[in-house]
C-alpha cells in the first residue's frame, strides 16, 4: 500500500467523523428559514435567494421627484440577526407595458431587470446598482405608494447564535437538563474511579488468599449486560426506596405533610447504577497499569517505612495520573451519553431528566425546527469535548522517567 | 552500627531451594559483599536480610535483635537498589525526606538530615532536581542518599553500580569505599562483579547455588580458595586446571595438607592439597593461576599459542596443551609469543592448589 493511498484513507476516515458534527454545528448557527430551505454545504458560500423588500414605508405619503435608498436597509430594517448582505443580481419585473402589437394597449410582463437597467414603477424610473442603493425619479414631485418588489440576491454566507439563546434562555429544558446531566455524571465518574483505584492497587500489589480468582471474577462482570441487569436492580432499587419510606414515616413526622415517600429512580440511584457498571472495566484498567508500575518503588518505600495506604496515597495515585485520567474521561463520556440507564432508572420528573433524554424529547416537541434541535445536540456536545481537551495535560509522556533503570 | 547474624537461613520458592542453610556472622561496622554468579541467591539473601522477602526458616538478628518478624521499616536498615528506584514525581529533597516524613519527623529535623546527607555526598545543588533531570551517577548518589537521611544500623547494596558506566563505576566504587569509612556503617554489598568485592570488601561471602561457599577477607580467598569454585571465580583471567590424579598425599606440613600431582604431562609435588577427604590414585585437578605461569624453556606446562591480548598493563596469553586443556598466562612483562607458536611455562609449586 502506498503512502499516498493511506493518507487518503485516513482523510476519508477523518471527513467521515468530522462531517455530521460540522453538519450539527452549521445548522445551529443557520437561521430557521435557511436551515429548513437548504442544506448545511450550501451556508458557507454565497447563494441567490429571493427576498421582498417595499420601497418604502406605507405611512410615508410626502410628495418626492427623487426617492434614494438601499435594498438592504430596507430588507434589514426589522431584523435582528442573519442580516442580509451581498449582490443584488436582478429584480422581477412585473407589471403593465404598451404592447408594441396594439399600440395604444398594455400588456401583462414578468421580466428579470439587472442592475443598471432602468425599470418602470408607477410611471417612475427605478435604477438600482447591484450594492442595493437605488433611485426612484419621477418628472415632478409625487407621493407614490409603496411598492413591493422581488429582488434576486446573491447573498453571503450569514450565522448567527439565535438558535443556541433561544434552547439556553427562553426554555427551561435545556438548562435543567445540563444541570442534571453534571448532577448524575460527576459523582459517577468520581465514586467508581476512586473505588477501583483502591481496588486495582490492592489486586496489583497485596497479598491475599484467593486474590486471582477474585480478580478473574471481577472482570468477568465486564460481559454482563446492561439491559439484562435492569429488572432485579430497579427491584432493588424499590425495596431500598419502600424501606427507606417505612423509616422515614417512623422517625419523623412526614406523615402530617405526606412527604414520606422516598423515590425509587433518583440521581442517588443513577450514581449507583453507573458506579456498579463502570467498576469492572475500572478495576481492569487501573489495575493493569498500576501493576507495572516498577516494583522497587513499592520496596523502596516499604523500607522507607510506608504502609499500604501510603504508598498508595503517596505514590500510586501519583504515578498513575495518565491512566486515571483516561478513565475518568471513559467514563465521563459512557455516563454523560448514556440514555438507557437513565431512562430505566432515572428520575421521570421532567425537572430532573439527563441531557440525551431531554435530547429525544425535544425530537417529539421541535420535529422540524432543525437548527434549535442541533444547538441542543451541540450543547451536549461541547461538554464531554471541554472535559477531554482539560484532561489532556495529564496524559503526561514519561511520568516515571528517572525512578528506575531505562525508566 | 551493629552485628548481624544469620542463623540456619533457608529460603525457597516452591519446591526451589534459594537460600540453603547459610550461617553468618557480620561484625560491627565491617563491610561484607556477597558474590556469585547469577542466580546463585545472594540478592535473595539481601532481601530476607531487608525483610522484603521472608525467610522459610532461620534466624536473622541485627543489632542482637531477632528480626523475623519485623516488617523492613522496623530492621534498621537501609537499601540501595540497582534501578535506583527514586520516587519520580518528587524533588531529590523529598525523595530523601520521605523516610522521615513518614517517621512524623519535624520539619527542621528533616531539613538538617536531608542537608547533612546532602553535603556528605556533596549533591546539595541537586536538591530541587527531579530524578528525570539527573545523570546515572546523580541518581545512584541519590539513592544512596537516601539510605544515608535515615541513619540505619546496616546499609544493604544491591547491585548498586550495574547500571553505571565503566568509568562512573569505578569512580562511584571509591566514592562508596570513602563513604564507608567516613560513617563507619555495617554494610552488606551485593554484586557479581569480582573487582568490586576485592577492592571494597573487609569480608567477602561467596556464594553459589545458595549455599555459602566460603566467607574470609579478600587476599585468604585469592591466596587460599576453600574449593575449585572459589578459586575459579575470583582472579581474573580465571584460574587454570589440569586433570590428573592424587600420586601422594604427604600429609600435614606446615601450610595444611600436601600432595603430589599427575597429569597431563605434568608432575608436581608438595602442592597444598584442599581437598581433604582424597586417597592415592583419586582423580584431582592443579589449579595454577595465570599470573604465578612464568615463560621457562624447560617448564612443565607447555602449549600452543592461540591467542596474545595485549592489554597495555598486561599481556594475556590464551594456549592449548598437546592433550585439548585450554589455559592462560598473564604476564606483566610483554611477552615474546605469537600465535602458533610452541611455549612452555613453569610455576612454583607454592602458588598452586590441588582440588
Amino acid at each position: 500500500m502506498t503512502r499516498t493511498f493511506k493518507h487518503i484513507i485516513l482523510a476519508l476516515i477523518v471527513v467521515i467523523w468530522v462531517l455530521p458534527f460540522v453538519a450539527l454545528v452549521t445548522t445551529s448557527l443557520r437561521s430557521e428559514t435557511a436551515s429548513k430551505t437548504s442544506g448545511f454545504w450550501t451556508a458557507f458560500t454565497p447563494t441567490e435567494l429571493g427576498h421582498r423588500f417595499g420601497t418604502h414605508d406605507r405611512d410615508q405619503s410626502e410628495p418626492f421627484t427623487t426617492m434614494s435608498g438601499n435594498i438592504f436597509e430596507r430588507l434589514n430594517g426589522d431584523r435582528e440577526s442573519f442580516e442580509i448582505t451581498g449582490e443584488v443580481n436582478s429584480i422581477l419585473f412585473k407589471g403593465r407595458v404598451p404592447d408594441p402589437e396594439k399600440p395604444g394597449k398594455t400588456k401583462l410582463i414578468k421580466k428579470l431587470v439587472y442592475a443598471g437597467e432602468v425599470m418602470d414603477v408607477r410611471g417612475g424610473e427605478f435604477v438600482f446598482q447591484s450594492s442595493g442603493d437605488f433611485t426612484w425619479t419621477f418628472p415632478e414631485a409625487t407621493a407614490p405608494k409603496a411598492k413591493n418588489l422581488d429582488a434576486f440576491i446573491n447573498q453571503d454566507p450569514v450565522f448567527g447564535t439565535d438558535a443556541y439563546i433561544e434552547v439556553l434562555f427562553e426554555n427551561e429544558n435545556v438548562p435543567n437538563a445540563l444541570i442534571s446531566s453534571f448532577i448524575v455524571t460527576i459523582p459517577a465518574t468520581i465514586i467508581p474511579i476512586t473505588i477501583a483505584a483502591f481496588a486495582a492497587y490492592a489486586f496489583a500489589w497485596m497479598r491475599f488468599p484467593g486474590r486471582d480468582w477474585l480478580f478473574v471474577i471481577v472482570v468477568s462482570l465486564m460481559v454482563v449486560p446492561t439491559q439484562l441487569a435492569f429488572l432485579p436492580v430497579l427491584q432493588g432499587f424499590s425495596g431500598i426506596a419502600s424501606w427507606a419510606t417505612s423509616l422515614n414515616a417512623w422517625l419523623t413526622d412526614c406523615e402530617v405533610t405526606r412527604t414520606c415517600k422516598v423515590p425509587s429512580k433518583s440521581f442517588a440511584s443513577l450514581w449507583v447504577t453507573h458506579t456498579a457498571f463502570g467498576l469492572p472495566l475500572a478495576i481492569y484498567l487501573l489495575r493493569n497499569y498500576i501493576v507495572g508500575l516498577p516494583k522497587e518503588l513499592l520496596e523502596s518505600a516499604r523500607i522507607d517505612g510506608a504502609s499500604h495506604l501510603k504508598i498508595f496515597t503517596r505514590l500510586i495515585i501519583p504515578l498513575s495520573v495518565p491512566a486515571l485520567a483516561s478513565f475518568s474521561i471513559f467514563q465521563f463520556l459512557w455516563v454523560w451519553n448514556d440514555l438507557i440507564v437513565a431512562l430505566y432508572i432515572g428520575s421521570a420528573d421532567s425537572a430532573d431528566l439527563v441531557f440525551p433524554i431531554r435530547l429525544q424529547k425535544q425530537l417529539g416537541t421541535f420535529k422540524d425546527q432543525l437548527h434549535l434541535l442541533n444547538a441542543s445536540a451541540v450543547i451536549s456536545i461541547i461538554v464531554p469535548v471541554i472535559v477531554f481537551l482539560s484532561m489532556q495535560r495529564y496524559f503526561i509522556r514519561g511520568l516515571l522517567a528517572g525512578s528506575v533503570k531505562g525508566g | 552500627m551493629a552485628r548481624v547474624s544469620l542463623r540456619g537461613v533457608s529460603k525457597s520458592f516452591g519446591k526451589v531451594d534459594v537460600i540453603r542453610d547459610v550461617d553468618l556472622d557480620i561484625d560491627n561496622g565491617e563491610f561484607v559483599v556477597f558474590v556469585g554468579p547469577s542466580g546463585c541467591g545472594k540478592s535473595t539473601l539481601l532481601r530476607l536480610i531487608s525483610g522484603l522477602e521472608n525467610l522459610s526458616s532461620g534466624e536473622i538478628y541485627i543489632a542482637d535483635r531477632p528480626v523475623m518478624d519485623l516488617p523492613p521499616s522496623k530492621r534498621g536498615i537501609a537499601m540501595v537498589f540497582q534501578s535506583y528506584a527514586l520516587y519520580p514525581h518528587m524533588t531529590v529533597y523529598h525523595n530523601m525526606a520521605f523516610s522521615l516524613d513518614l517517621e512524623g519527623k519535624s520539619k527542621k529535623e528533616i531539613r538538617e538530615r536531608v542537608e547533612a546527607a546532602a553535603t556528605i555526598l556533596q549533591m546539595e545543588h541537586l536538591l530541587d532536581r527531579r530524578p528525570a533531570a539527573l545523570s546515572g551517577g546523580q541518581r545512584q548518589r541519590v539513592a544512596i542518599g537516601r539510605a544515608i537521611v535515615r541513619n540505619p544500623d546496616v546499609f544493604l547494596f544491591d547491585e548498586p553500580l550495574s547500571n553505571l558506566d565503566a568509568a562512573l563505576r569505578h569512580d562511584t566504587r571509591v566514592e562508596i569505599a570513602k563513604l564507608h569509612r567516613q560513617l563507619d556503617a555495617t554494610t552488606i554489598y551485593v554484586t557479581h562483579d569480582q573487582v568490586e568485592a576485592m577492592t571494597l570488601a573487609d569480608k567477602i561471602v561467596v556464594l553459589k547455588d545458595g549455599e555459602v561457599m566460603q566467607v574470609g577477607a579478600p587476599m585468604e580467598l585469592f591466596h587460599n580458595p576453600a574449593n575449585e569454585f572459589v578459586a575459579g571465580f575470583l582472579g581474573s583471567p580465571k584460574m587454570n586446571f589440569f586433570d590428573g590424579v592424587l600420586t601422594g598425599a604427604s600429609g600435614v606440613s606446615s601450610g595444611g595438607l600436601q600432595g603430589s600431582f599427575s597429569g597431563e604431562g605434568l608432575e608436581v609435588d608438595a602442592v597444598r592439597l584442599v581437598s581433604e577427604n582424597k586417597n592415592n590414585g583419586d582423580r584431582v585437578r592443579l589449579g595454577v593461576r595465570p599470573q604465578h605461569l612464568f615463560l621457562d624453556t624447560t617448564g612443565p606446562v607447555t602449549g600452543t599459542v592461540t591467542l596474545v591480548e595485549q592489554l597495555g598493563t598486561e599481556t594475556v596469553v590464551e594456549l592449548i596443551t598437546q592433550q585439548g586443556t585450554p589455559f592462560r598466562v598473564a604476564s606483566a612483562e610483554n611477552l615474546s609469543v605469537t600465535a602458533g607458536q610452541q611455549a612452555s611455562f613453569g610455576f612454583d609449586a607454592s602458588s598452586a592448589h590441588l582440588f
